[in-house]
């Protein structure tokens, strides 16, 4: 274990290169470039704020905005992380390198995206009046965030490599799992009127503490349940347990299946 | 980079095997793996070795060349020594760094131009962007592609793209130089200054591994080869003699069973080679082309006046035509000790195919056969004309008008 910390310290270089290269091929021949990343929070946000009095939902704006640019983050590094390992079969097939920093640099590059985001969301909440009274908690919980994306991409991204339909798996998860997480509602919502099996779901599922964490360091919320914050942390921090241990077991196959 | 420290082989291969799970057609799904499942097909009956029982050391500073029929496994046997792929049994050590060319400039992404490309492609091989930054000249300069640098790859042509590949893989300056098939394309000008640069390698000391299937050269270039035959080292060691035998073993799996060899060994004919009109060893014809056959003998003691002679059949052992020194007139008035006699065919008037050559030595008074080896070397030739039957008469039409 501390082997593999040493190996991929030693390739840092590679994981800068390919976080660059992530982030260059993503925005490749766009007119804005870099910019999309300030620029499609900031819309969205404008978005949300045109419609959300005719849709009536029962949210605040900026509690409604702050799960979504933090939801974006996991939905992408989900979607990126089918393609982590297949997608870059030419170099899994070519050189020898800790195959770890494939996903590794593939979060890393949407963390960075990520963090541009919460710039742009930060401006925004200022204007809005928001307290950001415990934003010390904010690495915290980026890093325990990072940690669930970078877990759940070591198993998705090996699954795919031996299972092609992963993709069609991860939609409908995907979907269930952004109903299960509060983004577009809070959690006291879904505690009400919901069949037991859901809540104990919803109180398992690591995005529920995370995005109310994230809610309690910036917006001044009502009461926060600091139970479902430590279990879904911990949960996070299993899923990247059991991604490490995942990918360990199908790294050596990787180079026979591509 | 230097060498490493340490002093003992670069590499030393143990015991090793690779096996291979055998892929259905098409890609694997969830509902496949289940149906597996039920139907209780494990690992055991879908796989095969495509490696078993590997066992041989690298020194450090030599050149192993790597030959072998399509299949044989020679190119797994890179990947494994690359670290792509992982054996199933035994072990393989290496020392020091490792850089590749099994697929020259298959890393590089289309999109990003090539100066990117080129510091992606050498932080793989572990080197740091400073290092990158001292040998980038050197890599554009090799490639010959200065004005192109910063497009992106996907505007480059396939010549381009494998000369910066190689550039990068050579001027990473690693210790073990991996090479697959890498002599066999790029132009002319090109293949020689790759030529060099390995020659260069070779007297800076640095181990490297090739395979081709360009008997020649390779045998030029190499210190030992290493035979590979379905999976196993059918022989390891001097280039003339592992080279020598691989070419036996292909003839004998062409000549299809007609091959016989008889005499009385007091000369032997010990190897015959095939020249193409540019004077390249080759087994591959054009129809209509020239065929140089250079026939090595050995005579034991002095014999006068011998004659040496040829057939060409068919597929099937049947005759097309034979003829002889005598026959032609020419007349070689004694041999002794290793010598060689050259053959000339004006023009090979024959179909697409494959064919056998028969050689044979003997007295001037056909009383004694010293030496013959019938259907022993096989030829392929192919042809853009299709015609009927086995061999092309000159023919023309013409439709005179009426009288």
């Amino acid at each position: 274990m501390l082997g593999w910390v040493r190996d991929i310290a030693n390739r840092r270089e590679l994981v800068w290169i390919l976080i660059e290269r992530n982030l260059k091929i993503r925005y490749k021949s766009s007119f804005l470039g870099f910019f999309w990343s300030l620029l499609s929070p900031l819309f969205l946000i404008f978005i949300y704020s045109l419609f959300l009095g005719v849709l009536k939902f029962p949210i605040h704006l900026p509690t409604l905005v702050t799960g979504i640019i933090a939801w974006q983050f996991l939905a992408m590094c989900m979607g990126d992380s089918l393609y982590s390992i297949v997608g870059n079969a030419n170099l899994v097939t070519k050189a020898a390198f800790p195959r770890m920093i494939l996903p590794l640099s593939m979060v890393g590059a949407n963390a960075l995206n990520f963090l541009f985001s919460f710039v742009v969301l930060s401006v925004y909440l200022v204007f809005a009046g928001a307290s950001f009274g415990g934003a010390g908690w904010l690495p915290l919980i980026m890093l325990t965030q990072a940690a669930l994306c970078l877990g759940m991409a070591m198993i998705v991204g090996s699954a795919n490599v031996f299972f092609r339909d992963t993709e069609h798996v991860m939609s409908v998860i995907m979907l269930a799992w952004f109903f299960l997480s509060p983004v577009i509602y809070e959690p006291e919502m879904i505690m009400e009127g919901f069949p037991r099996w859901v809540q104990v779901a919803f109180y398992l599922n690591p995005m529920s503490g995370i995005l109310t964490a994230y809610r309690a360091a910036l917006l001044t919320p009502p009461a926060v349940d600091g139970g479902l914050v430590a279990m879904s942390f911990g949960v996070a921090w299993a899923v990247f347990g059991a991604g490490l241990l995942v990918f360990r077991a199908a790294e050596p196959r990787f180079g026979d299946e591509l | 980079m230097s060498g490493p420290e340490s002093s003992g082989p670069a590499i030393v291969v143990e015991r090793m095997g690779k096996r291979f799970r055998l892929q259905r057609s098409g890609t694997r799904t969830i509902k496949s793996a289940m149906l597996d499942l039920m139907r209780n097909r494990g690992a055991g009956k879908n796989a095969f070795w495509a490696l078993q029982d590997m066992n041989f050391v690298v020194n450090r500073g030599e050149t192993l060349g790597i030959v072998g029929a399509n299949g044989a496994g020679k190119s797994t046997l890179l990947s494994l020594l690359a670290g792509t792929k992982v054996p199933t049994t035994g072990s393989i050590r290496t020392t020091g760094t490792i850089s590749s060319l099994l697929e020259l400039g298959a890393g590089f992404h289309p999109d990003l131009t090539g100066r990117e490309n080129v510091f992606l492609a050498g932080a793989i091989m572990g080197l740091s962007r400073r290092q990158m930054r001292e040998r980038f000249d050197a890599i554009v300069d090799f490639a010959g592609m200065r004005d192109f640098i910063d497009q992106p790859v996907k505007h480059y042509s396939s010549g381009m793209y494998v000369r910066l590949g190689f550039s990068v893989a050579v001027e990473v300056d690693p210790d073990i130089l991996l090479i697959d098939e890498v002599l066999a394309v790029g132009d002319e000008n090109f293949q020689k200054k790759c030529l060099q640069k390995i020659d260069a390698f070779r007297r800076a000391g640095k181990t490297m591994l090739i395979i081709s299937h360009d008997l020649s050269t390779i045998q030029t270039i190499s210190d030992r080869i290493l035979f590979l035959d379905q999976g196993r080292i059918e022989g390891i060691g001097d280039p003339r003699e592992v080279i020598g035998r691989y070419r036996a073993l292909a003839r004998s799996r062409q000549t299809g069973g007609y091959e016989r060899e008889w005499g009385t060994g007091e000369a032997r004919i010990e190897g015959v080679t095939f020249e193409d009109e540019s004077g390249r060893e080759t087994d591959l014809f054009e129809s209509g082309g020239t065929v140089r056959c250079r026939i090595r003998y050995r005579a034991e003691r002095r014999i006068e006046e011998p004659v040496f002679g040829f057939g060409l059949s068919d597929a099937n052992a049947r005759l097309i035509f034979g003829s002889n020194m005598q026959i032609e007139g020419f007349r070689l008035p004694a041999i002794e000790g290793e010598g060689e006699v050259v053959l000339d065919l004006g023009g090979l008037p024959v179909a697409a195919g494959h064919y056998l050559f028969s050689f044979s030595l003997h007295s001037s008074d056909h009383r004694t056969n010293y030496h013959r080896l019938d259907h022993c070397f096989a030829i392929t030739v192919t042809s853009d004309s299709r015609f009927e039957g086995v061999c092309r008469i000159p023919c023309a039409w013409s439709a005179p008008g009426p009288a």
